[in-house]
Order: structure tokens, then sequence, then C-alpha cells
């Protein structure tokens, strides 16, 4: 005995979406109502399914069948069918069948809805950080936002360029800043699928302003500058490489770097 | 987004129901789903002995205790077993403070723990 | 966000996904050994914001966009650690009061070993847990942990 109750969450943004709640035990029998559920989610034109299985108590391989069969109706709809919420032992089973190279299966409806729109809506992320303007804590910095990188799905070499930026501009951030543990510098990370955005604000040291704002004249050129001005020329003049834009803020008494970088390979 | 946990797997020789597992980096809430499908797998295909080493497992955290528990417990219902050698000293204080190292089978040496089998 | 006494603080905040999670504790791990503190004690502290973070996902991010504020402050004789989600469900908050409290739990038709064992390894690890929910449902854990001076590091210079 299964029931079914669709739900379409995500009208407000998306007619795309559609959650399902199933209950009950997932059988041969219910093969009938299944493909009936289908045919119902593509007339309505919302191909992008997840099937949220907390209830179910049973799930046999004739019901995967099933579920596969649906899944191929949807895709060629351009859609997808995401199974959320399965207890560890339906889970088990179903892994033990295969069906975990088939579906994507998240533990919530919640994370399986982040997904999509991650991967469909461009769905952006953003990480805080503010930590004491001190260089020995740039190390730990960089290597935290290279590997949220390399964890939503960017190359190791696209992450290690990134680690590279965030280096640069934190050093940068160290030395012409007001320096010491009562000091701190603030980043944001915002990161999608196709690009990274990374902010960097410090309470700018007065003395050494100037010779970064040289540097970052429009008319300055960097290469040369890089030869002349030492370690942190050379860092702007990789930063500006590495990125695709870069824009540097020095009103008030603080100095805003942001960069943009789109994602490699 | 997982963190990174490796496995390779090791035939013991003159046995047909027993492997040895090594783990390979952290074992957390993000990769335990992935661990528990490999390990239950393989009992399923018969190797009812499992000798995990841990000399290069850096870290593990109470869902992947959780994990290692339910392992040796699998294991043992199959009249098998699931025994751990070569534990570091911070993943084994973590095992002695929820009390488990008196439910795991830990050696010192993967030699220890593969001759237990006989 | 500084200290105003001696020592200071970081403030991290993050998405409420598990994946975020290995990152951040190892960012916690490596900060703390780049200020002295001994590889030992970075790996416990590693796991305490690890158990409090899983925790803080799992029961304490129900909106889309919920988010995890991470805050740590070393002082000169400990650290603290504070994580904030934005609450659960009335019975979430009532079991982590009682996990925190130390009382029984009633475990009938629900799954809290693992975030049992996970407090478990916390209380363990630390001198202090407390746990603080405002009224909008904001949910605060701090942790505190001595600095033991034999897990400091000397410093090398």
């Amino acid at each position: 005995m299964v029931s079914a109750t669709i739900e379409n969450s995500r009208t407000e943004h998306s007619t795309a979406l559609t959650i399902v709640h199933i209950q009950g035990e997932l059988d041969s029998s219910c093969m009938e109502k299944i493909h009936a559920l289908c045919d119902e989610i593509l007339a309505k034109h919302a191909p992008f399914v997840i099937a949220e299985m907390g209830g179910v108590a049973l799930f046999s391989s004739s019901a995967l069948g099933g579920f596969m069969g649906s899944r191929k109706r949807l895709v060629e709809s351009g859609g997808d069918l995401v199974l959320a919420g399965l207890s560890l032992e339906i889970k088990s089973k179903l892994n033990l069948l295969g069906a975990n190279k088939i579906f994507r299966i998240y533990s919530d409806v919640r994370s399986a809805i982040n997904a999509y729109d991650w991967e469909y809506k461009g769905k952006a992320e953003t990480v805080n950080l503010s930590f004491p303007s001190e260089l020995k804590f740039v190390p730990p910095v960089r290597q935290l936002v290279s590997r949220i990188a390399q964890q939503k799905g960017y190359s190791n070499r696209d992450s290690f360029r990134i680690e590279t930026i965030v280096d640069e501009v934190c050093n940068n951030a160290v030395e012409h800043g007001m320096q010491g543990s009562d000091r701190n510098i603030d980043i944001t990370v915002k990161i999608d699928r196709q690009k990274i955005e990374i902010q960097v604000v410090n309470i700018s040291n007065p003395e050494k302003i100037r010779t970064l704002r040289e540097m970052v004249k429009p008319d300055t050129n960097l290469a040369e500058a890089a030869a002349t001005a030492g370690k942190r020329g050379r860092g702007l003049a990789l930063i500006k490489m590495l990125s695709n834009k870069m824009n540097i803020d020095f009103s008030g008494n603080g100095t805003s770097v942001h960069i943009t970088r789109f994602r490699g390979d | 987004m997982e963190s990174q946990i490796n496995l390779e797997f090791e035939d013991l020789k003159g046995s047909n129901n027993a492997k040895i597992v090594r783990f390979v980096g952290d074992l957390d809430a993000t990769n335990v789903e992935f661990v528990l499908d490999k390990i239950c797998n393989l009992m399923n295909e018969g190797y009812i002995n499992i000798v995990a080493d841990f000399q290069k497992l850096r870290y593990v955290n109470s869902t992947g205790l959780g994990v290692l528990l339910h392992f040796n417990k699998s294991a043992k219902e199959k009249n098998g077993s699931f025994k751990i050698a070569n534990v570091n000293e911070n993943v084994y204080e973590i095992i002695e403070i929820i009390g488990a190292t008196s439910l795991l089978e830990i050696f010192d040496e993967l030699d220890e723990a593969v001759e237990s089998l006989k | 966000m500084a200290a105003h006494d001696s020592g200071y603080s970081i403030d991290l905040s993050f998405p409420g996904d598990l994946g975020y999670i290995p990152p951040v504790r190892k960012f916690v791990s490596e900060m703390l050994q780049a200020n002295n503190f001994s590889p030992k004690f970075a790996y416990r502290s590693e796991i305490i914001v690890d158990e409090i973070c899983n925790n803080a996902v799992a029961f304490g991010c129900k909106a889309i966009d919920a988010t995890v504020a991470l805050q740590f402050k070393v002082h000169s004789d400990r650290i603290e650690l504070v994580v904030k989600d934005q609450g659960g469900s009335k019975e979430d908050r009532e079991r982590l009061k009682e996990l925190v409290g130390g009382k029984k739990v009633n475990q009938k038709g629900k799954e809290p070993k693992r975030t049992k064992l996970g407090l478990e390894i916390v209380k363990m690890l630390s001198e202090s847990i407390d746990l603080e929910i405002d009224d909008n449902n904001l949910t605060s854990v701090r942790v505190t942990r001595k600095r033991d001076d034999m897990e400091v590091v000397e410093n090398k210079e």
C-alpha cells in the first residue's frame, strides 16, 4: 500500500521543480501508480522531481525498475528524478541494487533543493570570515577557500589558482593594513557553478597605502611596478593575471579588494 | 561535497573470506555512507572477516565511529570479525572516550590482527 | 570583530550544508596550530567543531538558505567556541537541552544516538558546554576548552 502526495513548492521561482512525498511500501503492485504519477507530473511541465521517501518502509527491485522508467521519461523531457530522505536501511538495499549509480540520493529535501538551485538556477553560496590581521593566519585562510572551491566541484588547478589569489590579496591586506590581533580582516567568498567572487576588506595603514594606490593606478604597468616594487608588486600582478576582474576601493579608512574569477576547466 | 576518503583492498593469502581494507584520509559524516556501502558489499560477497588498516586514517568523528561499530556488529552476526590495526593516537583517544575500545578488536600491528584470524 | 581583552576572535559563517564542515574544521585546526597550539590540541578542537557543526546543520538548518555561524575566541588560558544556528523544532530543542544538560534522553521513535555520541565526545574534550536559545529560536552552543600548558608547542624563535 503506497500513498504519494505531489507538492509543487517552487512555483514562485520556478515551475520546473516538483516534490513528491511518498509513504508506505513500494512493490510491484505500485507500478501503475508510479506511472500515473509520472504522467501527472509531465502534464504540469515540472519535470525536475524530488521524491521525498522518509516514510517508505519497503522498496522492492520491481518498484526500483518503475522508478528508473519514470526517471527516463523525465530526463527525456529535460528533467530528472532524485531521491531524498531514505532511511539508512532502504538506502543500503537500494545501493546493493545499484540505484546509487543511476539516481542522485540526498539526505533530505533541503539538500536536494539546494543541489537543484546550484545546478540549474545559478545559486551562489556565501562564506564570511573575519580574522586578525597577521601573516601567520593567511595560510589557513587560503586553504579554507581552496578546499571550499574543490568541494564545490572546481578542479584542483582552479582551486590552486584561487588559493593563490586569496593568499596574495590577504598578504597585501596584512602588509598595507593596520596590523595586530585586534585588527581584523574581513573576507567574503561568494561561489556558484560558474565563478567565484572574493572580497577582502581591511583597515588601511595611511603610511603604507600610498604605495598601493600608486601601484593600482590605471596607467601603471604592473609588470614594471612588480620589478621595482618588490614582492607586493609581483603579488598584485599575479592577482590581476589570475582574475577576470579586480576592483580596489580606497574610500573611507578601509581598503576593499573585489576579485572575480570565472571557473576554468 | 565530501571529505576525502579512499579504501584500498588487499586479499589475504590462504583465505577466501577475509580482506585487508586500508582506510586513507578522514572518516566523517560526509563520506560515511560511501564507506558503509563498500564494506557492506564486501561482507555480502562473503568476505566476513575484515582487517581494517588505519595507518593512513587521520581522523574519525562520532558518525565514523558509529559505522565502525556497525561493521563490528554485522561481521559478528555473519560469524565473522572486524579487526582494526595501526590506529593513531588521536583516533584511539576518540574511540577510548566513547568507551568503544572494549567493543572493537584493536591491534597495534597489522600482522597481529591478521594472525588473530587463524 | 576584535576581542577587547587579551586574545583575539575569528568569526566564520557558512551555508548549512554538511559538505562545508570538513574545510571549516581543518581551518580551525590550522588556525590553532598557526598560534602555537600543539597538533593534539588542534585535533581535539577539530573534533569539537565537527560534532557541534554537524548537529547545527542536521537539526538547526531548516530553511533553504540557512547558515551556521562559528566564532572562536583565543584567550591566554582557553579557547571558546560558539556555534549558532537558526534552531530546530520544539522536539529538537528539548532533546538538545537534555543532551547538553546531561539528562536521560527519551529515544522513543527517533534516532538521536549519533547526536548523543557526538555531544558526549565534546563534553569529554571540553571544560564546559552551554546552550542558549533566544526568543527567535536562535540556538547557540558554547564550548570552552582550557589551554593546557603541556599542549603548547614551544615558540621556535
